[in-house]
């Protein structure tokens, strides 16, 4: 099983020397292909600065976040832009839709950023509303739809580049629990048949308990990892384990010595 | 993101919030309708000389007066008539009739190719068989020698070599003198009357010392600046009126001239005219007299170009005002597709690009409303008060001018969208995202 992601010594202060905040404290992580991931805690825990660096959307104080065993640090804005639009895909609680457009512009987004052609960005971005099963709203305006196809267009944007990794911050914190679960269905889907790496970040207990893979985390530090279901990835899963476990022994070690 | 999509969605964008887009834009239009206008207007009086000066050819065409009549014409024009007199500073440049001295240097000036003395002389009326009336002829104007030409609706142009008389009417003089239209005119005889100057001393009553003489209509003018000095005579016709009105004077009297016509080689104009200079003679091309028209509208492009110009300045605020806002309202859009990869440059382009577009639409509109009241106002005129000349149109909408105007609002609006643009760059994906 490859390391897609790797996180080594992560770091992040907020602020400047007197009002200094460390939002995370020293993280070592690694996720491997094909997990689910949750990464829970309460609010300030620093579970979505976790998600942020994880995610390259923003810069550590200290360590490095290796993507594919690349050092991120070492890559230039244009080629973390690039890594970042062919390699993830978001999906965020408060959507973030230009709801003056079409659905379809909206998935399309990445794939314009992405400079394909208009063609094939019609047609990619019509086979990505279609697994979210909302390809008859393709040319609707975004300001017309409930909340959940809401989430589902967002989720059609987050695949319709194909990527390998899903970052979903508190997918269904805005849904009523019916919606949440067609959406939490539909990530789980990608996941087990796609292959898709999922890194959903919440403090939806129910929702964590879906995935894999559970850290959590408490005032900057990672306080557990555990599998908590063990199936067919069983090799791979015990592996992991066993490294959770060590990076867990590693975090506690650090902890301690404070 | 490739260009074309960075235009498109900029102005798919720029219409998400139409009021103020187009607000925004009709302030472009306003500044950029008051330059566009006048640069049109502009470009119609100046293409309307162009026309005139070039029917009119006459290259290496001058006239010319003793330079002593110049100073004093202008110290008229500018008010300052204070010239101090010294003893002895009246010399013969200082005449104010060209002298046979002065013709006679002229005459070895190298480029020029000959001099006519201009011998001016009253015409009291013109008549023709056709009618009893006479009609009184203000002036009588001479066909030079050379290339000049003359618009002409009928007929041809006087022949200035030929010793018969002939002369060009205009066509108010065609049907007041009784003939049915300007062909009919042709080849018909007109009089003119001359008062003789020593006989008009002492006749009882004016028309005793008239004298007549008989010419032939050759052509009929068409109207235009040219054209408005009244009938043209040829060299022989000309100098046969100023026989009539200085027979019995002195020769001496007789052989003063006040103005004198030349033909010079065109490419040594300005040469030959500061050669003409020292010998006390200022010359004028066609072009020279008409250049006073030509700077007074210059003068106005100028005025209203500052008002454009200040449009222009407050529709840039405009601009960046929008803009400001745009950036406001899209932050969250903005760190999402910072998010999925969309680079801090493409961020900035984009936005500028909306600038742009608004420079663009407002120039647009404003060349295409320039354009619809310009050619309405065309037609009108020459429905109207411009029905005599055809030729003319007030505005005229050069290409190349147009295009120069919307480059440069263009610019001033990419300019004016440099802040809200760099903005929107610095943006950081995380803040804007988590921005309420």
């Amino acid at each position: 099983m490859n390391t897609v992601i790797e996180a080594k010594n992560l770091t992040k202060t907020y602020g400047k020397k007197a009002t200094a905040f460390t939002a995370l404290k020293d993280i070592n992580l690694k996720i491997y292909e094909g997990e689910s991931v949750a990464i829970v805690g309460k609010s300030g825990s620093g579970k979505s600065t976790l998600m942020h660096l994880l995610a390259l959307l923003d810069t550590p104080t200290k360590g490095t976040v290796l993507v594919d065993g690349k050092d991120s640090t070492k890559l230039s804005t244009r080629d973390l832009n690039k890594l970042r639009n062919e390699r993830f895909g978001f999906v965020f609680q408060q959507f973030f839709m230009n709801t003056k457009d079409t659905v379809l512009e909206n998935v399309l987004l990445p794939l314009k950023i992405a400079r394909k052609s208009r063609k094939e960005r019609k047609v990619l971005a019509n086979s990505a509303l279609k697994i979210v099963d909302l390809d008859s709203k393709a040319r609707n305006k975004a300001t017309d739809l409930s909340g959940g196809q809401k989430q589902r267009v967002c989720i059609a944007r987050a695949i319709v580049n194909n990527p390998k990794i899903i970052f979903a911050d508190e997918p269904t914190g805005n849904l009523d629990s019916a919606t949440g679960d067609k959406i939490t269905d539909l990530l789980f889907d990608l996941n087990e048949n796609q292959g898709v790496t999922l890194i959903i970040v919440t403090h939806d207990e129910d929702l964590a308990k879906l995935c894999n893979r559970i850290i959590r985390i408490s005032d900057g530090k990672i306080i557990s990892d555990q599998t908590v279901r063990k199936d067919s990835k069983a090799k791979a899963s015990a592996r992991h384990e066993a490294e959770a476990a060590r990076v867990k022994k590693a975090n506690e070690k650090k902890g301690g010595r404070k | 993101m490739k260009l074309t999509d960075i235009i498109a969605t900029a102005n798919h964008n720029l219409f998400r919030s139409k009021t103020r887009s187009i607000l925004t834009i009709v302030a472009i239009f306003i500044g950029s309708f008051t330059i566009i206008m006048s640069n049109a207007i502009n470009s119609g009086v100046n293409d309307y000389i162009d026309k005139q000066v070039e029917s009119a050819g006459g290259d290496g065409y001058l006239e010319m007066m003793p330079t002593a009549i110049a100073e004093n014409a202008m110290s008229a024009i500018s008010g300052n008539g204070a010239v101090e007199y010294k003893e002895n500073s009246v010399s013969a440049a200082d005449q104010p009739y060209i002298t046979d001295e002065q013709l006679a240097k002229a005459r070895t000036i190298d480029g020029l190719e000959s001099i006519d003395a201009l011998h001016t002389a009253s015409v009291d009326y013109i008549a023709s068989t056709q009618t009893d009336k006479k009609y009184k002829l203000f002036n009588l104007n001479l066909v030079p020698r050379g290339d000049i030409h003359f618009d002409l609706s009928a007929g041809r142009k006087p022949d200035p070599e030929s010793s018969a008389y002939e002369i060009a009417l205009t066509e108010d003089f065609v049907s007041i003198l009784g003939f049915k239209d300007n062909e009919d005119s042709i080849g018909k005889t007109i009089t003119l009357a001359v008062p003789n100057t020593i006989d008009c001393y002492t006749a009882a009553t004016h028309s005793e010392c008239q004298r007549l003489v008989d010419a032939t209509v050759v052509g009929v003018q068409a109207p235009g600046v040219l054209a408005s000095g009244g009938p043209r005579a040829n060299i022989a016709l000309f100098e046969k009126v100023y026989d009539l009105a200085s027979d019995g004077m002195s020769k001496e009297t007789k052989n003063r001239a006040y103005q004198a016509t030349a033909q010079v080689d065109p490419k040594r104009v300005e040469e030959i005219k500061a050669k003409l200079k020292e010998i006390g003679l200022t010359a004028m091309t066609i072009d020279d007299q008409v250049g006073m028209i030509r700077t007074f509208f210059d003068a106005i492009l100028v005025v209203f170009n500052i008002f454009g110009g200040i449009a222009l300045l407050a529709a840039a605020i405009g601009i960046i005002n929008t803009l400001f806002m745009s950036v406001q309202e899209r932050t969250r859009e903005i760190g999402l597709m910072k998010a999925v990869g969309m680079g801090s440059g493409k961020i900035f382009l984009s936005f500028s690009t909306e600038a742009i577009l608004l420079g663009f639409w407002g120039s647009v509109l404003g060349i295409a409303v320039s354009m619809l009241i310009g050619y309405g106002l065309n037609a009108l005129a020459h429905a109207t008060f411009l029905a005599e000349l055809p030729t003319f149109n007030i505005v005229i909408f050069e290409p190349a001018n147009m295009l120069v105007i919307i480059l440069i609002i263009m610019i001033i609006a990419f300019i004016a969208g440099t802040a809200p643009a760099l903005r929107a760059a610095k943006k950081n994906p995380i803040d804007a995202l988590r921005y309420e």
